[in-house]
């Protein structure tokens, strides 16, 4: 019996995808990448745009024209709004929400059976989130030997205007910490490399427990603390933080700890007072440069990535500007820039998309361009330098491998080194690209812990 | 039999019932909920749908934290989709609730030795009646900016002088104009924390006067309606 997976969107899809192939597989049940062998065909939807919602419609009607050949069964969870969710009740034979994977087995052993909970009872629409704690006893199966992504915090209560998060996962709802910590000590003892701590609003996390749990600053001092008595050499990130959240505090233990890579994804969305207002994001421009301030300050070496969204229903020229202004004033090492597009059941939705499309991808190329001035700045200043990388994979064109700064540079490396995927090595940087570098492979004897700083980047 | 299947399907406790509809203006009524099952602080919202509907809005709560019941202000918005349904409840009919949700709400060791001065637009009300009604000793100032004086919902709840109800279609308010206009004829006590509430430009404007009226972002609270 085989299990066939699609999963769509973000890194908290891929993580939750960990522990539905680690359900099934418990169950007995094989994966395969051929849908066509598959006797379970499910999928981990995302609902933050068009696209991957049109996917699910077509995979369904696909899947259920099979139906009437051979016996499956089909089920769809993730990220779901409330109206699409109606529609994958009549289409898919299951849809649950991520909290009730624990249930799934139960499921599908009493597949076709009508559950007695009286359907004239009226459902909630909106997710809840109280059952998500079950999700998390699952123990995932990683899909990496070296790489991987821990939850710490699910749902969000922003309520940013150009998203639907909060109606398709609930409200915050943070991982206790303890479970956390022993999740990154067992990653941590299997060699793991990078380990990521995931949530909505990462740094959020334990402001809904009402102070009956630490903070994101305390979480991240304990697993500091693991990670310099472990003498192991690992690098942990968190994505994503919410401005609003972000605290000193946690930029001074990101400082102090080696295991805590100095990357720092920071979420800007736009460089615009007014344009921030409409997002409701909560965060002012000032507040935004105090904390890359702080940053700056208290981890000079850190590389900076951010999200912006060009072309959000009335952002003007003047506006978009301000967004422009504020890419050269930020350096960022990184943006993911999107096209704004309207997502229904975000509140956006619901307003005039006044921006041409054709505007949009003026907006896109300008910043993008403007990025690049940066990128490639930063990446030259590495020239010579050596650093470490971790080896996570080999580069399409050349065949050579590649890798990631703990800055999270892309690095291409002169040669295939497969024996060393999954490993941290030096690598001495000989050449420069817009939004990569390339290098050799060098042998440095391993470094003293306390010494490694002067390796890095910066 | 009827009875016994009843007894057995459990409503889940994000429904409530309707309990009263206050009719404020032409369009406008206050949503009154059972409200002991839900703690909140005065200034946080909720998200609100109706049973057998796909869609929820948010709205701020317009009670103060120790009332009896939860309500929140409604104004039917014409061509709008949701809104026109909550107008047409009735006493009885289910609603859902989730919430509280954010962070626009008082530091209550900030009250002693500071003033507090509410701007809203409209149903921007809201929240700061909750505050009012929540925190007795709070030395506050309201402007409220609407069209029509009858928009200022409540007004007798608030104390005499502190309610600056600015009209831009008649001129039976405090002052006839826009609030940003009042707001810039003002001048502001330093130790003063300002909260802004209702749709995005009004609370754009007023921001900007704010700042060059030197007052600090991190005095400035600002809760945007969508």
């Amino acid at each position: 019996m085989k299990y066939h997976l699609i999963t769509l969107g973000c890194q908290m899809n891929i993580s939750d995808s960990e522990r539905v192939s680690a359900v099934l597989e418990k169950m007995g049940y094989q994966k395969t990448d051929n849908e066509e062998e598959a006797n379970i065909l499910g999928i981990l939807a995302c609902s933050v745009r068009q696209k991957p919602i049109d996917k699910v419609y077509n995979k369904i009607a696909r899947w259920n024209r099979w139906k009437n050949k051979r016996n499956l069964i089909t089920f769809v969870s993730g990220c779901v709004l409330p109206a699409d969710k109606e529609k994958f009740l009549k289409t898919f034979d299951f849809i649950f929400p991520m909290s009730e994977l624990a249930a799934f087995p139960d499921m599908i052993r009493e597949y076709g059976i009508v559950t007695p909970a009286g359907l004239k009872a009226p459902q909630p629409v909106m997710p809840k989130n109280e059952h998500i704690v079950d999700l998390w006893h699952i123990q995932p199966k990683y899909q990496s030997t070296y790489e991987a992504f821990v939850p710490i915090q699910n749902g969000c209560d922003k309520f940013c205007t150009f998203c639907a998060v909060p109606y398709t996962r609930g409200r915050e709802v943070s991982r206790p910490s303890g479970e956390i910590l022993e999740e990154v000590r067992h990653l941590v003892n299997q060699g793991y490399k990078s380990i990521t701590l995931l949530g909505q609003n990462v740094n959020s996390y334990g402001l809904d427990k009402n102070g009956e749990e630490i903070t994101f600053a305390e979480l991240l001092r304990l697993i500091g603390e693991y990670g310099k008595q472990s003498g192991q050499e690992f690098w942990v990130y968190f994505t994503s933080p919410h401005p609003q959240d972000m605290t000193r505090e946690v930029i001074e233990v990101v400082a102090s700890y080696n295991c805590l890579a100095k990357q720092i994804h920071l979420p800007m969305q736009s460089g615009d007072e007014r344009v921030l207002i409409k997002m409701n994001r909560r965060h002012s421009m000032d507040k935004y440069r105090k904390i890359v301030a702080d940053i700056r300050e208290l981890i000079p070496q850190a590389t900076l990535f951010t999200d912006i969204i060009v072309g959000f229903t009335s952002e003007s020229e003047p506006e978009f500007q301000n967004t422009v202004a504020a890419m050269h004033e930020f350096k960022f090492n990184m943006a993911y820039i999107a096209m704004y597009s309207p997502r229904p059941g975000a509140a956006s939705y619901r307003w005039e998309n006044e921006v041409q499309q054709d505007e949009k991808k003026r907006r896109f190329h300008e910043l993008s361009e403007v990025m690049k001035i940066h990128t490639r700045e930063y990446n030259q200043s590495l020239l010579s330098k050596t650093l470490r990388i971790l080896v996570n994979g080999t580069d399409r064109k050349t065949g050579f491998s590649t890798g990631l700064t703990e800055g999270k540079i892309s690095v291409r490396l002169d040669r295939r080194y497969d024996s060393l995927n999954g490993q941290i090595v030096d690598v001495k940087i000989t050449g420069v690209a817009d939004f990569s570098v390339s290098g050799e492979k060098v042998q440095t004897p391993a470094l003293p812990k306390n010494e490694r700083e002067l390796v890095r980047e910066k | 039999m009827m009875t016994d299947v009843k007894q057995q399907i459990k409503i889940d406790e994000s429904f409530y019932k309707v309990e009263n509809i206050r009719k404020l203006t032409d369009n406008t009524i206050s949503l009154s909920l059972p409200g002991s099952r839900f703690k909140y602080k005065a200034g946080q919202h909720i998200s609100l749908g109706i049973h057998g509907n796909y869609q929820s809005r948010e709205y701020s709560i317009y009670s103060g934290a120790n009332d009896k019941n939860l309500e929140v202000l409604v104004k039917e918005v014409k061509d709008g989709y949701f809104s026109p349904k909550l107008s047409h409840l009735k006493p009885g009919d289910l609603v859902e609730v989730h919430g509280p949700f954010g962070k626009f709400f008082i530091d209550e060791k900030l009250i002693p030795n500071n003033k507090f001065v509410f701007i809203a637009s409209g149903t921007g009300i809201a929240p700061f009646r909750s505050m009012v009604r929540t925190h007795a000793n709070l030395d506050y100032t309201l402007i409220h900016g609407v069209r029509y004086s009858n928009e200022a919902y409540d007004k007798h709840e608030y104390a005499p002088g502190r309610h600056i109800l600015c009209t831009t279609g008649d001129k039976n308010g405090n002052y006839h104009g826009r609030l940003t206009g009042y707001l810039n004829e003002c001048s502001f006590a330093e130790n003063t924390h300002f909260y802004l509430c209702g749709n995005s430009n009004m609370i754009f404007d007023a921001l900007e006067i704010l700042k060059e009226k030197g007052f600090d972002r991190d005095h400035i609270h600002c809760e945007v309606y969508f």
